[in-house]
């Protein structure tokens, strides 16, 4: 029996499902306090149920999401190693920072040593502005670590009152950019993190639940708990993850479809391509400031239900939002009032509203008829446009071997998951309008928490290994090393990597015999004077994406 | 928005041998300090995905000896592809100019392909000025060559062509392969001074290297006004390069760069894959799009300080007087320049070192006073193991008047008959259709 709660703007979903289907349905209230919310909906899904049957819970939160939007972050401040390069000051950071010297290069070597006068100038600078958490950033700081770790514990003995982040322990991903920005949002939210945490655990332990506690990425993986205070970042925009996972879990494996998520306010785009969901080629963004996050590609309009129909100098257009839809008590005509208008949507009478659709339409000079359709029209229109940018990066995602650049065989999908309440008309009208199979789930109102009760836990392990200054990186925050061994070969760099992983797995609690694919693995010469002197290994691995299981006969296509 | 395409194709999976220096390593710490620096989150920037060239597009260009497949790999393909691929975005509208950061590199490889020459196959920038021309009916193209190596191959396939303004700056070739790339060759009699070379000294600092593109090149670009402009950006001047003897920084190739403002830049040579690559690369896609660059300073270039000598500095001023002087006199006409039989024959040997053949060829070009005259090659290979072909190559200029068109046509039907060749190829450009025969024997 797996569990999976749905945190949202204004309510909170949680569905049980055993056995390939519901068996369980809950909402309560989203509370200021989300683990309130928490508390209340474990209550009322264990009402009846053998706690002990609960083999799992997840949770897709917006507790970092909504810290990081309503600006309620710790203030911190960069220090920052950029050595040489593009122009620091040309790139973008998301806080305050000040440059000092000291430099690494893509081999890890230090080419340039810091000056201890200089961190301590740049400390004082913060402190003086009341900033005392700092993050250390050096570019190629996962490649050589010790000038970021000297900082750090000069700054952690100098500066007893500052907390001290290094960007390498959060990510070793190659963006020195976004591990800086990601160290200092990690450094900005791991209090409130650990004040979730630990009232989660409390409820837990009330209600009696033991069974483990995961939390939804963006990638629409799941970490434990306890894993989520090194990397609180990585929960961020779980939301759009949890839908479309929710979306693969109504249809069917290896399905290529488009999801859209329609709102009240916004719909968010999201691609499954043969069962998996696209991942955005860099990386989230967080404010616009790029974050060393792994994130579903998903696309986001500003454009809902509940959009406002404006008429601006004789022109249709849309509208923000100024209330719920008029046929159920809103202020102001809508998109939703015309889906009901023109028979795609029926939760409301038409009859409620054929005067102001009938009124406007006559402004235009239209019949209603006609208005309906121009509305309709619009909508998709908006919709195509932005499936189109989105197909187009996915197809121009960039290749650097021959294999990727030959396997590349990008079908557009032709099938359409709706979700969200005005789904369901604006997909029969689409479906009406072009070829395409259309598909609106049973449950789609909570594919959230269906989602996240069926994500996987996941693991990716990017390595990388130069045999010559016997050095080994990862993508993951603080695992990089010394090579004790040598690598001769590929297979024994392979035969590493997977140890490594496999040490990973258990902090992630991974199942022990989950699968395992490598990504790439290759091997490089490194050659001086004709001399092959050593041998760089990249070697990527990771847990076959995807879900737990697919809902027997959720599946309804219009 | 001002941007820039950018198609990154380091080949990690593709080797010429596994210690040569055209190997998968070349590129990685290019990519490493590229990513780092987190410059593609940059909106900037727009990375493409590489796609592959079509035979047709080689065809356009080469003979290929004896076809295709023998002298190419798919990474080839894919590396002419991507210059393509940021041509059509180019001309678009999509992108304001664009970087092919790619390899296998190109610009030894000449009409005739017999074998490897300086890692080279198949032309990049050549299949690119083909492809565009034919595509968009585009006449006019200059090609700046900025590898230490003279290029050779790209001076080959259009010294005839009058609307392709090809020149290379690179290091004497008294001193360095492939040995050519003198101040006398200087076009066919059909294209004259449309091919200019500039041999610089070794020793040759950013100092001297801005200087001849200031006052020989930009003059060059300004009165021939090509529609596009293309530089090969081999990056083997660089002072740490261990094929040849410059001392050109990457502030050096970054400025060249934003004052030359090539609407494609093609990757080409640079083998100093630590010391200069990562560096000069970063500093070119900078300067492509626009950005500020002065920090982009080799830690080598941070402890030494590169003087240019004296000696250096004279050559290169009487280099520039020369050309300066060459470019202001009056051209003799075309008829004084094929000479009184009004044709041009030329014969050569021609050297492959990767492969080691010895190329022997005639070429001919008979005069038309209306366009640029059809082409003809003659070709045997002489090499040290494996088979050797004797072919004839023909090829009609994409601006040919329709009497050349038909001449080229009458040539190649009698080529097929005459005794000896094993291989006949008809070029014919003008309607974009190419033909090979294998004469059996
Ligand atoms: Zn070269
Ligand atoms: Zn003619």
């Amino acid at each position: 029996m797996f569990v999976g709660i749905d945190i949202g703007g204004t309510f909170t979903d949680g569905v049980v499902i055993s056995d390939q289907e519901v068996i369980k349905l809950i909402k309560v209230p989203t509370y200021d306090d989300i683990s309130l919310s928490i508390e209340e909906a474990l209550q009322q899904i264990l009402a009846g149920l053998e706690p002990q049957k609960i083999e799992q819970v997840t949770l897709s939160t917006t507790l970092i999401t909504n810290l990081i939007m309503q600006d309620q972050l710790a203030k911190a401040g960069l220090l920052l190693l950029p050595g040489p390069g593009a122009n620091p000051h040309q790139l973008s950071f998301a806080c305050a920072y000040k440059i000092i010297n000291g430099a690494v290069d893509y081999r890890g070597r230090v080419i340039k040593p810091i000056n201890l006068t200089e961190v301590k100038e740049a400390c004082q600078y913060f402190l003086d502005r009341k900033i005392n958490n700092l993050v250390v950033a050096c570019k190629f700081s996962q490649r050589n670590p010790s000038l970021e770790e000297e900082i750090a514990a000069f700054v952690q003995k100098n500066y007893p009152e500052c907390k001290v982040l290094a960007s390498h322990k959060v990510s070793g991903l190659l963006n020195w950019v976004r591990r800086a920005n990601g160290a200092f949002y990690t450094l900005a939210t791991q209090e409130a993190c650990r004040t979730f945490q630990e009232k989660i655990k409390t409820t837990l332990a009330k209600l009696g639940l033991h069974c483990p506690l995961f939390i939804l990425k963006a990638d629409g993986g799941t970490l434990p708990l306890e894993v989520s205070l090194c990397y609180p970042l990585e929960t961020i925009f779980s939301g759009p993850a949890a839908s479309t996972l929710g979306a693969l879990a109504c249809t069917e494996e290896k399905i290529t479809a488009v999801v859209i998520d329609i709102g009240g306010t916004t719909t968010d785009l999201a691609l499954l391509l043969a069962g998996k969901p696209l991942l955005a080629e860099r990386g989230a963004l967080i404010n616009n400031y790029p974050v060393p996050v792994r994130s579903l590609a998903i696309s986001s309009l500003a454009l809902g239900g509940d959009s406002s129909l404006l008429i601006e100098q004789g022109k249709l257009r849309f509208g923000p939002r100024q209330g719920p839809a008029l046929c159920v008590g809103g202020p102001v005509l809508t998109v939703t009032d015309v889906l009901v208008y023109s028979g795609y949507s029926e939760i409301a009478s038409p009859a409620l509203i054929k005067e102001p659709v009938e009124e406007t339409a006559r402004v235009l000079q239209l019949t209603p008829q006609q208005f309906s359709e121009q509305v309709l029209q619009m909508f998709v229109a908006q919709l195509e446009a932005k499936l189109e940018i989105m197909f187009k990066t996915w197809e121009e995602e960039p290749a650097y071997r021959i294999w990727q650049v030959l396997s590349v065989q990008k079908e557009r999908p032709q099938t359409l998951i709706c979700l969200g309440g005005p789904a369901s008309g604006i997909g029969k009208y689409w479906s009406e309008k072009k070829n395409w199979q259309v598909v609106v789930p049973a449950f789609s109102a909570v594919a959230n928490a269906i989602g996240a009760a069926l994500a996987k836990t996941t693991l990716k392990l990017d390595f990388f290994a130069d045999t010559e200054r016997k050095t080994y990186t990862t993508n993951l925050g603080g695992l990089q090393g010394t090579l004790a061994q040598r690598l001769h070969n590929i297979e024994e760099a392979k035969e590493f990597t997977l140890q490594l992983f496999q040490e990973k797995a258990k902090d992630w609690q991974l199942v022990p015999d989950m699968p395992v694919e490598t990504v790439y693995a290759e091997g490089f010469n490194i050659v001086r004077g004709w001399q092959t002197t050593g041998r760089i290994f990249q070697i990527g691995l990771q847990t076959v994406p995807g879900i737990k299981g697919f809902l027997k006969g959720a599946r309804q296509d219009v | 928005m001002f941007k820039t395409g950018l198609i990154f194709f380091p080949a990690f999976d593709w080797a010429i041998s596994p210690t040569h220096p055209e190997r998968e390593e070349r590129l990685l710490y290019t990519r490493d300090q590229i990513f780092e620096e987190g410059i593609l989150d940059q909106r900037k920037i727009v990375e493409y995905t590489p796609r592959l060239a079509e035979e047709k597009d080689i065809q356009r260009v080469h003979f290929c000896v004896p076809n295709i497949a023998a002298q190419t790999t798919t990474a080839h393909f894919i590396s002419a592809g991507s210059a393509l691929k940021l041509g059509d975005a180019l001309l678009a509208g999509a992108i304001d100019n664009g970087f092919s950061l790619v390899r296998p590199p190109g610009h030894h490889a000449m009409r005739v392909v017999h074998g490897n020459r300086g890692f080279c196959n198949i032309n990049n920038e050549a299949i690119l000025v083909e492809y565009l021309r034919k595509k968009y009916q585009l006449r006019k193209i200059a090609i700046v060559d900025t590898d230490v190596h003279h290029g050779d191959g790209t001076q080959d396939i259009f010294y005839h062509d009058p609307d392709v303004l090809f020149i290379s700056m690179h290091q004497d070739g008294r001193t360095l392969y492939p040995g050519t790339g003198f101040v006398d060759e200087v076009g066919g009699p059909g294209a004259y001074l449309k091919n200019i070379n500039i041999p610089l000294p070794p020793g040759t600092t950013d100092k001297g290297f801005l200087k001849v593109w200031r006052e020989i090149i930009r003059p060059l670009l300004k009165d021939f006004a090509p529609e596009l402009v293309i530089n090969s950006a081999g990056q083997d001047n660089h002072f740490t390069d261990p094929l040849a003897n410059m001392q050109v920084s990457s502030q050096g190739y970054a400025q060249l760069t934003e004052e030359l403002k090539p609407d494609l830049a093609v990757l080409e040579g640079g083998y100093a894959i630590e010391t200069a690559l990562p560096y000069v690369n970063l500093g070119i896609l900078l300067a492509l799009a626009g950005q500020d660059y002065s920090y982009v300073v080799e830690p080598q270039a941070q402890k030494q300080q590169i003087k240019q000598e004296l000696q250096v500095e004279r050559y290169i001023d009487k280099l520039i007087a020369y050309w300066q002087k060459k470019l202001a006199e009056i051209p003799p006409s075309k008829e004084e320049l094929f000479s009184s039989k009004l044709i041009y024959k030329n014969s050569r040997h021609l050297y492959y070192d990767t492969d080691n053949i010895r190329e022997q060829q005639q070429e001919e070009v008979s005069y038309c006073p209306d366009c640029p005259g059809v082409y003809q090659v003659i070709s045997q290979s002489d090499r040290a193991s494996g088979r050797n072909y004797y072919l004839k190559g023909i090829s009609i200029p994409l601006y040919a008047c329709s009497a050349c068109q038909e001449k080229g046509y009458e040539i190649w039907e009698r080529a097929k008959k005459e005794k000896g060749y094993d291989l006949c190829y008809l070029q014919d450009k003008k309607n974009d259709q190419y033909f090979r025969e294998e004469i059996r024997r």
